[in-house]
């Protein structure tokens, strides 16, 4: 009713309204159960998607988008504080953990052929090592010519296992320019928000042989522009300027933004005989993660309690949120150490005679993945703790104090 | 019929009134089988998952050597799944084969002249053709002809997945199975020739179908009749590279005229034998098993289940097509009829003093209210404002939040209020007009809000004494959020632009209860409001119509309302409305027969409001039905194009309404999406309702206010 009233009735005449819910002011601490949700189900969709590389799962899901929005309104909340600190701190939290997965992935490439000689350059390669410390590019690692560990391996394992490092270094680069894209957004608000767009649009539209600049600049500014108005998407919800316009708006622009994404998909196969992954298009990639994010922002409850049927999850979505660098990390290392572990099966009568079609299932390797990253990241979780400056723990699954379950059974 | 809705009593209505999710599930499954018959009888026609595109020719690198020299007949099965090998026909051997088939005008002709010669042959046939003339596939079987596969849509394969491969096979013995109770090993790609012409993109095509149990037939001599060179050149390009050579012949038995091809066939017939050729079918030409094996059980009751329901779906097709075009027809005649009379209407209400004499004496104003604690101290204070003379009744319907307690420590001067025990809407009104001290009675909702010149708009038409009743114009206030967007568009587009037609057709069906006007006069005439349907207002409007006055539409009088916030809260208010519109029509069913005003209504005003209002908003979901097989099964960038050519044309529609009614038109923006979401909750809504008055509605139709479903209807203020 207080719409109505607003803007129909002389304000001398308007009888106080009980006003309505005033919109949830920038949260100040507490999880936004929301946000956790759409965090985990980003890391499933991850999961599934490098296990089963279903063509569909990044238009049901645009995890990528998602997750640069949630850190990008984390980060603007963040920047009420003095923006070096801010940084300091995030690069504090996602360096170790990164170091860690480095050290242990250069060591096994050393051991396994992929030492300083390998490729010819021993300067270059120690130089380049300078990545895996700040990976302001992408941290080097051993195409092929990997022995395999004997053979157990594909020859490139380890560029299966760096598949995911792409994201902290997008992230590592939207961190360092995030003072600067709030300042402008807070001035100009829509322009600096289809900015990114327009960069990815005007580089994948008019320069497809990406030859203008060195490859690892395109690389890192492709990526930086593909998701980065997801980032600021989520600035600008952290911001409240979602707020500010008539509610209407977005979710009736939205869709016709996915619409135009999925329509650029759609009209550029790659292969006639396949569904196109919309990874292979980087325009339509942003512009579809753009579309459901902004949906996404949009619906954003902001739960302080979960809903009653999603409350049996608290303690999985807790637990991948509070490991969320460890998994995306080290899903892809277990998925891969999946496959020598279930090639060893092979060599089991029985399982060669009854079971092959488990053995040549994708979801056996996913059965067998995740317990796999379970122990990763029991094995290694903890430095995410470390450098929060967080009492390690092993595995932080919730648990309820039993009192307390009582009691509210009581009420 | 713009009405307002009572916010309050749809939050307070119990629990089990709340939708089942059943009303979902029956009208999406009859949509559901409508699909399935569309994509059934595509298939049968070839609409569905056409596929016009040809692979180049590319290099032939991964193609063995010998397969391309060798003969016709590949076999990539079983054991030779690894090393596929190829079979020639034998020597003074002939098999002729027929391509695309069966066709109804040319394969009897065919099959004619085979059999004049005593001839067996082979015939590829599609699945699309096997589906339209299962008769004719029962023919050339019991003529002792081998059938082969020739895919279902015939699309070059070397574009397809594997499961639309497997897809195009399975689907073709379905239909064969159906039909002629058999199922073929043999197998052509369409767009094929000799096994030379074999490549990279085609070869692992011939694997993978091998790999399922078909054996590849290519051809020895491409006759290229279906280029119609002319009889002579069909018969030069069948005869044999070197004499005596055995030789697999292609012909074509459909797609397009083929009479060159008949009266080849009798030559090459004729010249072949006279040169001591046998004519037989490829497997029994190579000493193989017969190709074709009769199926049982399940697969053959699959497939006759298959046909069957292609038959009934070709046999319904143009009943759906027949009422799309009803659709197209009344929404287009809509569109019409707006454009032609709303300009009219435009016009005519910018005419100063058109009603004669200014109306200055006081009017009454009721405002029924139940529960309306939140709002009614605005819409009072909104009433304080008034630049009319009025005096203002509040009738209290037993409210139980202290509604009336809050009137009366407002204690305005114009405002009597009157408590009386709940008794519905059209009591509470009723109260209010015996009450009345003026002779125009002004009617609003207890949670409306009137701009300071509404009731001064609403009531200068009764300068004429020919009108009986006036109805203003409502607006959606909260239309900031999505669902408000929406209606606000429905309410500028369907209700203002609406009601300004049927204003100059002088048959405005209803008058919104959030803003209206009656001579007390008219009411008494009628016998006052009414409880025997759910939309008193709509009911009343009728009444007041059918005896003789003048009802005309007040533009400028706007009240201010609030829309549902919520789709379950739109839901119920929509139902009340439709079912009640329904009601009220068929309470004044009589009017198409009866003499004067009453028939003018009943002739012109009622098959009008069916018309757009019931039946186009039931046949709508066709539409939609259309728009999914149009976009999943055919062209769907065609679909998408004239649709969006549709939505385009609402919009310059819709944009002309918000200018009529001097409205901002950034709403429009939601009309896309509303055109795919919220049109269709109406339409099921009202599906819902009609559901509701063919089935039970009826029996209880005097007195449901309270019983059973109907208690949809709130308990009324």
């Amino acid at each position: 009713m207080s719409d109505t009233i607003r803007l129909r009735i002389p304000e001398q005449l308007r009888r106080d309204l009980p006003a309505d819910p005033p919109p949830p002011a920038a949260r100040k601490g507490g999880r936004d159960r929301y946000l956790d949700l759409l965090r985990a189900l980003a890391l499933v969709r991850v999961v599934l998607y490098h296990n089963f590389g279903w063509f569909f799962l990044p238009l049901l899901f645009p995890s990528m988008g998602v997750m640069f929005a949630l850190a990008g309104s984390l980060m603007t909340r963040s920047l009420s504080r003095p923006a070096l600190g801010v940084i300091r701190g995030r690069l504090r939290r996602l360096l170790p953990p990164m170091w860690l997965f480095g050290a242990i992935v250069v060591a096994l490439q050393v051991l396994d052929g992929g030492g300083p000689d390998s490729d010819g350059h021993p300067a270059w390669w120690w130089a380049k090592l300078a990545f895996w410390v700040l990976p302001l590019s992408t941290p080097p690692f051993a195409a092929d010519g990997l022995h395999g560990f004997g053979g157990h391996l594909e020859s490139g394992w380890a560029t299966q296992l760096v598949v995911p490092l792409w994201y902290l270094r997008a992230y590592l680069w939207y961190v360092l320019l995030s003072p600067l894209m709030l300042k402008a957004l807070r001035r100009f608000p829509l322009v600096t928000l289809f900015t990114p767009l327009a960069i990815v649009i005007v580089m994948n539209g008019f320069f497809p042989d990406q030859d203008v600049v060195w490859p690892r600049v395109w690389e890192t500014a492709n990526d930086f522009a593909m998701f980065g108005s997801c980032w600021i998407l989520g600035m600008a919800h952290q911001e409240g300027l979602l707020r500010r316009i008539p509610q209407y708006v977005l979710p009736s622009i939205a869709p016709l933004i996915m619409v135009a994404g999925f329509w650029y998909l759609q009209t550029r196969p790659v292969d006639p005989t396949q569904q196109t992954d919309i990874e292979a298009w980087p325009i339509a990639q942003a512009v579809w993660s753009f579309g459901f994010v902004a949906m996404l922002l949009h619906i954003s409850p902001s739960w302080e309690q979960w809903p009653a049927p999603l409350e049996r999850w608290n303690g999985l979505v807790s637990l991948l949120n509070s490991r969320a660098v460890s998994v995306y990390l080290w899903h892809v290392t277990a998925l891969v150490c999946a496959v020598p572990l279930i090639d060893r099966l092979w060599e089991v009568d029985f399982f060669y005679a009854h079971l092959k079609w488990l053995l040549t299932s994708q979801w056996f390797t996913l059965l067998v993945g995740i317990p796999l990253l379970a122990l990763l990241v029991l094995v290694f979780g903890w430095v995410e703790d470390v450098a929060a400056r967080r009492r390690p723990r092993l595995f932080p699954y919730p648990r309820r104090p039993r009192r307390l379950r009582g009691r509210r059974r009581n009420a | 019929m713009s009405r307002h809705q009572r916010r309050r009593q749809s939050l307070l209505r119990p629990r089990r009134l709340a939708a089942p999710p059943l009303r979902f599930v029956m009208p999406l499954s009859l949509l559901a089988c409508l699909l399935v018959l569309l994509v059934l009888r595509g298939l049968s026609t070839n609409e569905v998952f056409h596929d016009t595109r040809i692979a180049e020719s590319v290099d032939k690198t991964t193609v063995p050597e010998d397969l391309l020299t060798g003969g016709p007949v590949i076999d990539a099965r079983g054991d030779h799944k690894a090393n596929p090998v190829s079979y020639r026909i034998p020597d003074k051997t002939v098999v002729l084969s027929f391509d695309d088939g069966p066709s109804p005008e040319w394969t009897p002709k065919i099959l004619s002249v085979l059999k004049a010669h005593d001839i067996r042959a082979d015939f590829f046939v599609t699945g699309a053709m096997t589906t339209r003339n299962p008769e004719l596939i029962r023919q050339i079987v019991g003529d002792g002809h081998e059938i082969g596969l020739h895919t279902f849509t015939h699309p070059d394969l070397a574009f397809q997945s594997h499961s639309r491969i497997g897809w195009e096979l399975a689907q073709t013995q379905l239909a064969l199975a159906g039909v002629a109770g058999v199922h073929s090993s043999l197998f052509r790609p369409p767009y094929s020739s000799n096994a030379s012409a074999m490549d990279d993109w085609n070869y692992p095509v011939i694997k993978y179908v091998g790999a399922h149990g078909y054996l590849t037939a290519f051809i020895d001599r491409d006759t290229d009749d279906w280029k119609r060179p002319g009889v002579e050149e069909i018969v030069k390009a069948a005869m044999p590279s070197t004499p005596g050579a055995g030789e697999l012949i292609l012909l074509h038995d459909a797609g397009g005229d083929r009479a060159e091809t008949v009266e080849a066939l009798e030559q090459i017939i004729v010249k072949l034998q006279g040169e001591g050729y046998r004519f037989t079918t490829i497997s029994d030409a190579l000493g193989a098993s017969p190709a074709m094996v009769p199926v049982h059980g399940f697969q053959l009751w699959a497939g006759k289940g298959f046909i069957g329901a292609t038959q009934v779906a070709v046999y319904t097709l143009p009943l759906l097509v027949g009422l799309l075009a009803l659709v197209g027809f009344l929404n287009f005649g809509r569109f019409a009829l707006m454009i032609v009379l709303a300009p009219v209407h435009a016009r005519r209400s910018k005419r100063q003093g058109a009603w004669g004499p200014p109306v200055t004496e006081p009017v009454t104003v009721l405002v029924p209210a139940y529960n309306e604690r939140e709002c009614i101290a605005n819409t009072l204070n909104s009433l304080a404002a008034s630049d009319y003379p009025i005096e203002v009744i509040v009738i209290d319907d037993g409210s139980t939040d202290g509604t009336a307690d809050i009137v009366e420590e407002m204690d305005l001067p114009f405002v009597r209020l009157i408590r009386k025990v709940n008794g519905g809407k059209p009591s509470a009104l009723n109260a209010g007009v015996a009450a009345a001290s003026y002779d125009i009675v002004v009617m609003m909702d207890g949670d409306t809000v009137f701009e300071p010149s509404t009731v001064r708009e609403l009531v200068q038409p009764f300068g004429d004494p020919g009108i009986g009743a006036v109805a203003g114009n409502a607006k959606v206030g909260n239309r900031d959020s999505l669902i408000g967007a929406w209606q606000h568009i429905e309410y500028v587009l369907g209700h203002n632009l609406d009601r300004r037609m049927y204003d100059v057709l002088n048959v405005i069906p209803t008058i919104p209860g959030a803003v209206g006007a009656f001579r007390k006069e008219a009411l008494r005439a009628v016998g006052g409001m009414s409880d025997d349907t759910l939309a008193e207002d709509t009911d009343i409007t009728m009444a007041v119509l059918s005896d003789g006055w003048r009802i005309v539409y007040a533009e400028r009088a706007r009240a201010w309302t609030e829309a549902p916030a919520s789709l379950q809260q739109l839901w119920s208010q929509r139902y009340r409305w439709s079912y009640g519109s329904m009601q009220a029509m068929w309470k004044h069913r009589r009017a198409v027969i009866a003499r004067g005003p009453a028939g003018r209504f009943g002739r012109i005003g009622l098959p009008l409001v069916v018309l757009f209002g019931v039946v186009a908003p039931l046949l709508a979901p066709l539409v939609d039905l259309f728009l999914l097989y149009g976009i999943l099964f055919t062209d769907a960038s065609l679909t998408l194009a004239s649709w969006g050519g549709f939505i385009a044309m609402q919009a310059l529609l819709s944009w002309y309404a918000f200018r009529l009614d001097r409205e901002k038109p950034w709403h429009l923006i939601s009309l896309p999406l509303q055109q795919v979401v919220y049109r269709q909750l109406m339409y099921i809504v009202l599906l819902q309702s009609t559901i509701t008055a063919l089935t039970g509605g009826r029996l209880r139709w005097q007195k449901l206010r309270r019983t059973g479903e109907v208690a949809a209807a709130p308990v009324e203020a």
